[in-house]
Order: structure tokens, then C-alpha cells, then sequence
């Protein structure tokens, strides 16, 4: 497709360590159009944040090593360009936020000049225009008194307010990709809502494509155009937000949705967690890596590694049945957690 | 700011008496006898000694001389030496320069060498300069003070004659000359130190999550080390060299000793020697203060260096 702004193709991200190779990301792909919003899920531990810092060329090497697969911006690979024309898309045409907002901003320097620094860096500005520039960002996420609170340091803020902070320094230079790595995960659930609230009405006045990391499926039900599973550094299901909602075809994917408490409090809902533990990275299964944990294992699942397949509109799975129209998914009947 | 100064000087004032009073019971159990001392081999008649000791307050119980002692210092007096008869501010307006001058050049080789190889090694990570400078730390910090100066004095000043080996000026070398061995010898240990600090301060700081977000912007490498890291990283170590800075303006006597180096320290040696204790008190109340200052200037750049610290705050101290 012509319009792709950012395709990621078979991505392999591993780690050389003493105590073997991690393989931290080991295929994934996904494609993002200008304005989309693609949501990233998978249990912590799963490969998201080194996908996105991979794509932003952010992770050490060595220790970490492409093993393969190919990112492009824009039509460019993103993994093989100059160090410095990289450095003009960070923070300019893709920009990233953290976690957590509490240790990503630097303790020793004011909030209106870390917002300011990508702007003198990326556009040019001086550091009075940029300054405030910075000052009307903070306005736009929303912060009351943003003159004054510009010459705060990051320990003067709350948690949402620095996490506001982030996103204004990120959409400083107007992106056409913002990289949001569980932007909310760290913060108090009222918070966590403003957030999302905010990210959406400044995507709408911006038209920034959103890359959303979160293990929270909820998170991205209302904001996600495509939704990519990843479990063990891989993906698992890919596809709209209605097909992975309505008709998720992968165990795994139906494990996290089991797993989502429904808000219906006049009911007694059950919880359905995932049984047991993610693999080690250094030690993924032989067969599916998810057939450790999956009730509906089968005896090839052992054996045969699943290819992500195409089941029909761009839904992808890598379940080695989930064409088959006789494998469904039952009831969640787990012991569960009633509450 | 001014609050926090006077509330400083305020918790200065029991580790200053305690200090002093320490000194002074000390100087009550030592043997020998400064008047007995000053006449050398020559005996004094029991009315001229007894006029001396009564002249210098030496007659009176220790607890009197310590009320004279800080009577005359709140009068900006130190007292008389009893060994030359000068006034204790006059020895030690002379000498405080020569101890000034020493520490600033110490201190300058421990920042220069100090943080630079602490940078180097940490930028530059295990490749050769970080491993020739963590070697080269552990050496320094193992040698003894006194070993690395006669050592200096034997290679530099016997072996090489190329600079003196004593005192703070001569005719046949600069001033500058004599500054240079005493100021490696004092700075070593320290340099060393500090050097380790930057370091490992460094390296920690770059696996922060703000640093992180400072590539994230697109800066490049440079701009995060200067614009992003330094700082943090700084703010230990400069809280190791103020420290001691402060030790050093206290007059190093070890070194200033080797190098018979005119300054506090070397003087205040001599007086022990001679239990000329008006200089010796009046050492020592000099260095309480330098180090009192120089405690405030560290605590002050802390601040300047990191706003999480701010004067004024109660919990502080
Ligand atoms: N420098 C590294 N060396 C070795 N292993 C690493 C390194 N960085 C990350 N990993 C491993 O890569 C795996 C994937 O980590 P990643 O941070 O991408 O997970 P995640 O899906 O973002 O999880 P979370 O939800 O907890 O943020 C983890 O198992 C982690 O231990
Ligand atoms: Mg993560």
C-alpha cells in the first residue's frame, strides 16, 4: 500500500547474554497508516517495549543484535539509514513516551526545557521561541498555569501532570508517529483515563498515528484501529479491532479477553487469568510457544512452529488451527476467580 | 538561604566546643613543658620560669585557659606563641597562604585529572583508557601519602633534578616549581577517588529512563553526555571534592610535612612538637572554620546542582 507510513516486517530483536540468547523479539510485523491507531498487547515480558525501541534504533548493540526483518518510515528503512538521519526522525517525526513518568523526565532540568529541547533541536528554534512554544504545549495537555509551571523541575509535578509533560515534549515537533509505551500503567485509574482521554483529542486535532503498548486489552478496545497480540516476542494474532474483538482466533487471544473483568457489577462475573507463566525468552517452547499454557493444546502443537496466516481481510493468526472451523472457542469454564 | 547560613553556624557552635575542649584536656595529660622547651639546654631560674608560665596563663587550671582561650576569640584574639612570642594571627596570616595556594592547585589537578579520566573511562568503557584508569585508581588509592612523596622527591628532585623537593621557594626554581610535587602528592589519593566516582556515577546515570527519553528527542550522543547526564553524574562527585577541599584547607600535614611546606598543617606540626599550644589552638580553630565554610559552599552548589534540594526546608540539615 502506497499510504504506509511505517511497515515493520519480520523483526527479530535478540539479546547476547551470558546466559544465552534472548529473544526478545523474534518476528513481528504490522503496518500503520498516517492518522491509525494500532494497539500493541501482550503480557509483560513479551517483546513490546524492544519492538518499539528497536524501531527507534534506542537499544544497545551489543548486547542486542537485528537478527533480521526490516522497519520502514515512510518507504526508508529505519534500520540500515545513517545514525544521523535517525536521529532526525526521533523525537520529530516519531516520538516516543514511557511508562513511567516519575524517572523519564531528567530531575535537574525544568519542565518547559526539556519540552523545549526537541524543538531547538528539530526546527531551529531559538530558546525563547522555543521556550514558549513549549508553554502553549502545556496549555494544550492541559496544564493550568503553564507560564509559571514551565519553570517547575519534574519533582514539582504529579504523576499525570508529568505524564501530560511527556506527551507535550513528544508532540513538540508534530509527529506523524507517536510510540506510547503503556503511557498509563504507572498512574491511578481516574488519571489513566484523562490520559487516554487526552491522547484521543489531541490525535484528532493532530492527526499523529498512536502505536499504543499496553498488556490491557481494555485499554485499546476504544482507541485501536488494528490491534497486534504479541506473546514471547512474536506475534500471535493480528487484525482490525472488530475482528480481534468478535472473532479472535487465537487461544492466547481469548485467554487475555477472559482475563478482562467485565464492568457489569449486578452479575457475578468470572475472571479467567491465563494458567501459568510466560516462557523464558532464553527458552521458548519447541512448537507453538504457547503451548505450555494453552487448554486447547494438540499433539502437533509440539512439534510444528506456527506461521502468522492470513484468514481473510488482513486477520492474521499464528494458531495452527485457526482456520479450522470445527475449533472454537468454549465457554470460559476455568475455576476462576468469582467475584 | 540566609536562615539556612545561620542555622548552619548555629550546629557548628557544640562540634567547635567539643572540639576544643577535647584539645584542650589533651594538652592537660601531655608531658613536656613549652617554657621549658623555649629555653632548650639552658636552666631557667625557678622566678623567671614562674613569671614565663604566669605571662602565658599556663599557672591557671586547664578550664581557665579554655574560658581565657574563647574570651580572647571572640575578641579576634588567638594569643602569643610561646615559643617565638608572636602573635598567633601574624604566624598564621603567613602561613594560611602557603596552605591556600597548595590545596587550590590540589583540588585543580583533582578536578582536571579526576572527572576527566572518570569521563574518559566511563565514555570509552571497557576499551584500553578505561581499563589503564581503573587500574592505575586501584594503584593510587592503595599507595601510602607519604610513600608516593618521598618517591616523587627521589625521582624528581635526587635522581632527575628537575624540581625541588622542599620548601615553597628557592633561587634556583619558580615558585610554581615547588608547587608541583607537594600538589600531586596531596592530590593523588583524592584524584583517584574522584575519578572512580565520575565513573561509576556516569555509568549509572546512563541506564536511567531519562536518558532514554533524551535520545528518544533526537539529541545526539554529545548533547545527552553534557545536556543530560553530566549534571546528574556531577552531583556526588562534587560533594566528594568539596569535602575535601575542606581537608585540605585544613592544612595537610602529612604532606606539607614531607615537603617542609610553610603552611597551617606543617606549623601546626611544629607547635605539637614544641607544645607551643596558643599556635596550636589557634591551627586549629583557623581549620574549623575553613572546613565550616567550605561545608556551606558544597552544601550551596548541591543545591545549585540539584533543585530537589532547596534551603529553609526543616527536614534538611
Ligand atoms: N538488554 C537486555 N538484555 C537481555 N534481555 C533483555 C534486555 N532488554 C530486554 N530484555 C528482555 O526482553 C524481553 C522483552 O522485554 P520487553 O521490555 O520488551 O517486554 P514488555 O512486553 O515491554 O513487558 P512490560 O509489559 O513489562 O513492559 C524481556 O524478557 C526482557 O528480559
Ligand atoms: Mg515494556
Amino acid at each position: 500500500m502506497a499510504g504506509e507510513l511505517l511497515k515493520v516486517d519480520d523483526l527479530k530483536m535478540h539479546f547476547h547474554t551470558r546466559d544465552g540468547v534472548v529473544k526478545a523479539v523474534d518476528g513481528v510485523s504490522y503496518t500503520l497508516n498516517p492518522g491509525e491507531t494500532l494497539g500493541v498487547v501482550g503480557e509483560s515480558g513479551s517483546g513490546k517495549s524492544v519492538t518499539a525501541l528497536t524501531m527507534m534504533r534506542l537499544i544497545p548493540m551489543p548486547p542486542g543484535k537485528i537478527e533480521g526483518g526490516e522497519v520502514l518510515f515512510k518507504g526508508e528503512s529505519m534500520l540500515t539509514m545513517k545514525e544521523e538521519q535517525v536521529r532526525d526522525i526521533r523525537g520529530n517525526r516519531i516520538a516516543m513516551i514511557f511508562q513511567d513518568p516519575m524517572t523519564s523526565l531528567n530531575p535537574v532540568y525544568r519542565i518547559g526545557h526539556q519540552i523545549a529541547e526537541p524543538l531547538i533541536t528539530h526546527k531551529g528554534m531559538s530558546k525563547k521561541e522555543a521556550h514558549a512554544r513549549a508553554v502553549e504545549l502545556l496549555e494544550m495537555v492541559g496544564i493550568p498555569n503553564a507560564a509559571s509551571r514551565a519553570r517547575d523541575y519534574p519533582h514539582q509535578f504529579s504523576g499525570g501532570m508529568r505524564q501530560r509533560a511527556m506527551i507535550a515534549m513528544a508532540l513538540s515537533c508534530d509527529p506523524d508517529v507517536l510510540i506510547a509505551d503503556e503511557p498509563t500503567t504507572a498512574l491511578d485509574v481516574t488519571i489513566q483515563a484523562q490520559i487516554l482521554e487526552l491522547m484521543q483529542a489531541l490525535q484528532k486535532r493532530t492527526g499523529t498515528a498512536i502505536i499504543m503498548i499496553t498488556h490491557d486489552l481494555g485499554v485499546v478496545a476504544d482507541i485501536a484501529n488494528n490491534i497486534l497480540v504479541m506473546y514471547a516476542g512474536r506475534a500471535v494474532e493480528y487484525g482490525s479491532t472488530d475482528q480481534v474483538f468478535y472473532e479472535p482466533s487465537h487461544p492466547y487471544t481469548w485467554g487475555l479477553m477472559d482475563s478482562l473483568p467485565t464492568h457489569d457489577l449486578t452479575e457475578k462475573s468470572t475472571l479467567c487469568p491465563i494458567e501459568g507463566q510466560p516462557p523464558s525468552l532464553l527458552n521458548v517452547p519447541s512448537g507453538c510457544p504457547f503451548n505450555p499454557r494453552c487448554p486447547y493444546v494438540k499433539e502437533e502443537c509440539r512439534t510444528t512452529v506456527p506461521e502468522l496466516r492470513d484468514l481473510g481481510d488482513g486477520h492474521l493468526s499464528a494458531c495452527l488451527f485457526a482456520a479450522d472451523p470445527d475449533f472454537k472457542r468454549s465457554a470460559a469454564d476455568c475455576a476462576g476467580v468469582t467475584r | 538561604m540566609f536562615r539556612y547560613i545561620l542555622k548552619r553556624f548555629a550546629q557548628f557552635i557544640p562540634v567547635f566546643i567539643g572540639v576544643t575542649l577535647l584539645l584542650f584536656f589533651i594538652t592537660t595529660i601531655l608531658p613536656g613543658d613549652p617554657v621549658a622547651l623555649r629555653a632548650g639546654e639552658k636552666k631557667l631560674s625557678p622566678a623567671v620560669y614562674a613569671e614565663m608560665r604566669h605571662a602565658f596563663g599556663l599557672d591557671k587550671p586547664w578550664y581557665v585557659q579554655y574560658v581565657n582561650y574563647l574570651g580572647d576569640l571572640t575578641q579576634g584574639d588567638l594569643g602569643t606563641s610561646i615559643a617565638s612570642g608572636r602573635k598567633v594571627e601574624v604566624i598564621f596570616k603567613e602561613t594560611y597562604p602557603y596552605t591556600l595556594k597548595l590545596a587550590l592547585a590540589a583540588i585543580t589537578l583533582e578536578i582536571l585529572v579526576g572527572i576527566g579520566a572518570g569521563l574518559i573511562s566511563a565514555i570509552k568503557q571497557y576499551t584500553f583508557w578505561d581499563t589503564l584508569v581503573t587500574l592505575s585508581t586501584s594503584i593510587l588509592v592503595a599507595l601510602p601519602v607519604f610513600w608516593l612523596g618521598i618517591m616523587l622527591q627521589y625521582v624528581f628532585g635526587i635522581q632527575l633534578h628537575i624540581l625541588p623537593i622542599s620548601g615553597a621557594s628557592s633561587a634556583r626554581f619558580s615558585d610554581f616549581a615547588h608547587l608541583v610535587l607537594p600538589a600531586i602528592t596531596l592530590a593523588s589519593v583524592s584524584t583517584a577517588y574522584a575519578a572512580r566516582i565520575m565513573r561509576s556515577q556516569l555509568l549509572e546515570v546512563q541506564s536511567q529512563d531519562y536518558v532514554r527519553t533524551a535520545y528518544a528527542k533526537g539529541l545526539s550522543p554529545t548533547r545527552v553526555l553534557w545536556g543530560h547526564e553530566m549534571k546528574n553524574a556531577l552531583i556526588p562527585v562534587v560533594t566528594f571534592v568539596g569535602l575535601d577541599l575542606g581537608a585540605m584547607l585544613s592544612g595537610a600535614i602529612l604532606t606539607e610535612t614531607i615537603f617542609n611546606w610553610p603552611g597551617v598543617g606543617f606549623t601546626i606540626y611544629k607547635a605539637i612538637g614544641q607544645r607551643d599550644f596558643p599556635v596550636v589552638f589557634g591551627g586549629v580553630t583557623i581549620v574549623l572554620f575553613a572546613v565550616l565554610f567550605v561545608n556551606l559552599l558544597v552544601d550551596v552548589s548541591y543545591a545549585f546542582l540539584d533543585p530537589r534540594i532547596r534551603f529553609g526546608d526543616a527536614s534538611e540539615g
